[in-house]
């Protein structure tokens, strides 16, 4: 892989996680107010919302550099018509300035809390066309491996987990916070996270069934289609592929489970911190590596 | 029908020598790792035991053949569909061009053209291909390429009236099939020419071509 993957990877990878997260703070967000109002909810979610536009920002900066400059980005936008390229440059781009609004309306309360969830599903719903469109640049016919069904489902797969598990590490954080100010405060918010927690300990197990369940028939995928893509991934990155199972399947797996299991039971409070952050960074760290081989196998069809 | 300017390849009579692929990177000065035009060498079958003494190896379905590339002038060009900037367009008459001043070296037509035509200069930051020497050709001269080869196997014409002299095969290997872009060339075939995408035997010249 050369620098211009690394920026497509890291550009595809936070951009999932950015839209990832935010789908699910909504979700929690909506949960929050359901059982225990919307200042509660508010309480719960708006510190968390504030890492979307960050992590955003960083996917769109890395994707500068495979881009040369900045200039770049307008002059990659005219051919809408035909390319998903210029597609998912005006994509992401939209989703970081309407969840950047969304963020300073949340964050300073302005407008009717029924018109900031609006713009916070709008949002939302871009972050999720976003990694669509994602997974359509790499529908190329020319592309065996990556001209696949697979493509989106992984990509969607990789949205969901990553956002699930980083929005679990932010409400563990931001609840830590609130606890260490106003013990009070704290209890409220602990039913809450509770039940958020397990909530996003069984997304991530069935994400991770999902995944382990896709594999097969991209492998059989690869190997009808794109037989020296399966003989690089095998071959030169058996290892990491098996690292990489490994890793998701602890994370989103074994700890997902004692997330779940820590999160039902009172009195753990503390182990939700080191379970929801250990989580996170394996997954992540599988998924990367899942995006490496994504990019470090393509072959083209033809010379 | 609308004017579809092709490539014609000889490949019964072609020896491999590169003059086409010198020429034309002789005319466009190309740098080091950029040719616009390319000669493969396909090659495939193997040695067997003789029935009746081991030791003795005999030839089996061998054969090598010569294939000489460029950019195809595609009917459905996958580079320009995919192209973010517009920078690549099919003129009337069927060439396709990359205008250089909108190209933003994304490199995101180079995953999609399977013929490894358009090749990015790292120099000047933007993608660049066979043009078909369309300053020749508007003097009413062929491109250098054709005038190039040796055993005249290669030429340029409307693809209707190359395809009614030449017949319609527009795809030996090493060359994709031609469903995905729609190549605008005629080939009249080597007589080993094996079939597009059966993967019967390998490219022997990597890292010339």
């Amino acid at each position: 892989m050369d620098i211009r993957e690394w920026a497509l990877l890291i550009f595809t990878i936070l951009g999932q996680l950015a839209a990832g997260a935010l789908l699910v703070l909504m979700i929690v967000r909506a949960y929050a107010a359901a059982k225990a109002g919307v200042k509660e909810a508010d309480r719960m979610t708006d510190g968390p919302l504030f890492m979307v536009v960050p992590i955003m920002g960083l996917a769109l900066l890395s994707s500068l550099l495979h881009l040369n400059n900045l200039g770049n980005v307008v002059k990659a936008v005219p051919n809408l018509g035909t390319s998903w390229l210029s597609r998912e440059v005006v994509i992401a781009v939209t989703f970081v300035v309407i969840a950047g609004v969304y963020t300073l309306m949340q964050w300073r309360k302005i407008g009717p809390t029924i018109l900031r969830d609006i713009i916070g599903w709008i949002a939302t719903l871009i972050g999720l066309v976003q990694t669509y469109a994602m997974a359509m640049v790499y529908m190329i016919r020319t592309q065996p491996s990556w001209n696949t069904i697979t493509t989106p489902i992984t990509f969607f797969a990789t949205t969901l987990l990553l956002g699930a598990l980083a929005v679990a590490l932010a409400l563990v954080i931001n609840y830590n916070s609130i606890q260490k100010k106003d013990a009070k405060a704290g209890e409220k918010q602990l039913d809450l996270l509770r039940g958020a927690l397990q909530g996003i300990a069984i997304t991530a197990i069935i994400l991770l069934g999902i995944e382990f369940l896709v594999l097969p028939f991209y492998m059989a995928h690869l190997g009808s289609a794109a037989l020296q893509s399966l003989k690089i991934m095998t071959e030169t990155y058996g290892l990491t592929l098996v690292i990489r199972l490994l890793l998701v399947f602890l994370g989103a797996g074994v700890l997902a489970t004692y997330l779940y299991r820590n999160a039902s039971e009172s009195g753990k409070e503390k182990t939700l911190t080191i379970l929801s952050s250990s989580a996170f960074v394996l997954v992540l760290v599988a998924e990367v590596m899942g995006r490496f081989l994504f990019y470090a196998t393509h072959v083209r069809i033809g010379l | 029908m609308e004017k579809q300017l092709a490539f014609y390849f000889d490949a019964s009579a072609c020896t491999g020598c590169k003059a086409c692929a010198i020429a034309c990177k002789d005319r466009s000065d190309l740098p080091v790792g950029i040719n616009w035009r390319k000669v493969y060498q396909y090659e495939g079958g193997g040695w067997v035991s003789h029935p009746e003494n081991k030791d003795l190896l005999i030839p089996s379905n061998l054969f090598v053949y010569s294939v000489s590339t460029a950019c195809m002038h595609c009917e459905k060009p996958i580079c320009m569909e995919v192209c973010p900037a517009t920078a690549i367009t099919k003129r009337e008459d069927g060439v396709v061009l990359i205008d250089n001043t909108k190209c933003i070296g994304c490199r995101y037509c180079e995953w999609a053209c399977p013929y490894g035509a358009v090749q990015f200069n790292e120099e000047k930051g933007y993608m660049t291909k066979c043009d078909f020497c369309q300053d020749l050709q508007a003097k009413g001269q062929k491109p250098v390429c054709v005038d190039a080869c040796v055993m005249r196997v290669l030429d340029v014409g409307e693809l209707d009236e190359l395809r009614a002299k030449y017949g319609n095969v527009s795809a030996i290997e090493p060359l994709p099939t031609s469903d995905l872009t729609e190549p605008a060339v005629v080939i009249t075939p080597h007589k080993h020419a094996q079939t597009s995408g059966s993967g019967t035997g390998h490219i022997l010249s990597v890292e010339e071509s």
